[in-house]
């Protein structure tokens, strides 16, 4: 069965429609995604402590690089203590994720590394995957930064510079140590207080 | 970057690498859901559902199928979905314009486009629609659509049978040049 009606049955079937092309529905897909990853999808092997495996000490890297500082663009508690120089809060999260489950925020964050090729973020959100969130570098400037959506409470994390070198976040609110006395920054996360 | 590396980034942690799956299948997707659940907003739900089920399942997926394939079956379940949430299986649907439809054979000849095509597949059986959507939207062999459909191959013949006599019915096919 192939006659002239068939194939222009065919031909328009597969003609692509509207919304094939269409960026916006394609970075609705991704927003989603990433609200997927940030719950910890999709189920893989879980990877040994990087703390353990780094070999680098995080704190001499933080000395050595000197770089700037994290912004956090969104809900930050109020009784998170502001960083000295460059934190903010701006809410941006609430209606992209008000359709979902569970209450995730999005939160901005910001790091200023003039001379990597690439700069990841990892934390107890992403399973301390270095490899897992990277950070897009804005044009022209030295500033990298990325939208993490974050569940409520209380987050530990680090810059991963070039693959290798792990910064915590010297304008976090707060940082603490781990069990193998590396140090990671605190975040904490809750309703926008505007 | 083939899907099966893509993947395997992904695995391995990086899910912004999903985004190149979802730009190479997203047009293709959309060729589906649109034709199977009869309007943009319900197919971009459906494969908004779709791809992050995907992601989610990522580390189920075995590359002995083909991921489009794969993605597909997923897919479908989701129209299904929404289309069984929407009820619009059952609408109605309002008779065509026959004027209209005159300038439309006219213009699939110059364009390959057919606007009253996409009118008459809701009026399709839901079975039949999805059948013919995936065959000629896709390009899927009989195996492949009845491993997404889970009806058999023959069955499947007999939809797509079914679905050209109703379509050439609803069209007034013109005679075959």
């Amino acid at each position: 069965m192939s006659d002239w009606f068939e194939r222009r049955i065919a031909r328009a079937l597969h003609a692509n429609v509207p919304l094939g092309g269409d960026a916006r529905a394609r970075r609705a897909v991704m927003e989603r995604i990433r609200l997927a990853a940030a719950e910890g999808h999709p189920v893989r092997r879980r990877r040994a402590d990087p703390w353990r495996r780094s070999r680098n000490s995080i704190l001499g890297i933080s000395l050595a690089a000197g770089v700037g500082g994290i912004t956090t663009l969104s809900v930050v508690a109020p009784d998170a203590r502001p960083a000295a120089s460059a934190l903010s809060s701006v809410v941006i999260g609430d209606t992209v994720v008000s359709t979902l489950r569970d209450t995730l925020r999005l939160v901005r964050l910001m790091f200023d590394a003039p001379d990597a090729r690439r700069v990841a973020i990892a934390g107890d959100f992403n399973r301390w995957d270095a490899n897992a969130t990277p950070l897009t570098r804005e044009e022209g400037s030295p500033r990298w930064s990325v939208t993490l959506a974050l569940r409520d409470g209380e987050h530990r994390y680090a810059f991963v510079v070039d693959g290798t070198r792990w910064v915590p976040d010297r304008h976090a609110g707060r940082s603490a140590a781990g069990e193998t006395g590396r140090i990671y920054s605190l975040l904490n996360v809750s309703r926008a207080a505007n | 970057m083939s899907d099966r590396v893509i993947i395997q980034r992904v695995l391995d942690g990086d899910a912004e690498a999903f985004s190149g799956l979802v730009d190479r299948h997203y047009a293709r997707c959309a060729r589906i859901a649109v034709r199977i659940v009869g309007n943009r907003e319900d197919a971009e739900e459906a494969i908004q559902d779709a791809f992050l089920r995907a992601f989610k399942a990522l580390g189920d997926y075995e590359d002995r199928e083909r991921f489009s394939a794969w993605l597909t079956r997923i897919l479908v379940n989701q129209c299904r979905t929404v289309l069984a949430r929407t009820k619009r299986r059952d609408a109605l649907f309002a008779e065509l314009d026959p004027r209209r439809l005159e300038f439309s054979v006219a213009a699939v000849l110059d364009e390959g486009t057919w606007p009253e095509l996409e009118d008459v597949l809701e009026r399709l059986p839901a079975d039949q629609r999805e059948a013919i959507v995936l065959k000629y939207a896709d390009d899927l062999t009989y195996e492949e659509m009845s491993r997404i459909t889970g009806a058999g191959e023959s069955a499947l013949k007999m939809r797509i049978q079914r679905a050209f006599a109703r379509l050439r019915a609803m069209l007034q096919e013109v005679p075959s040049v």
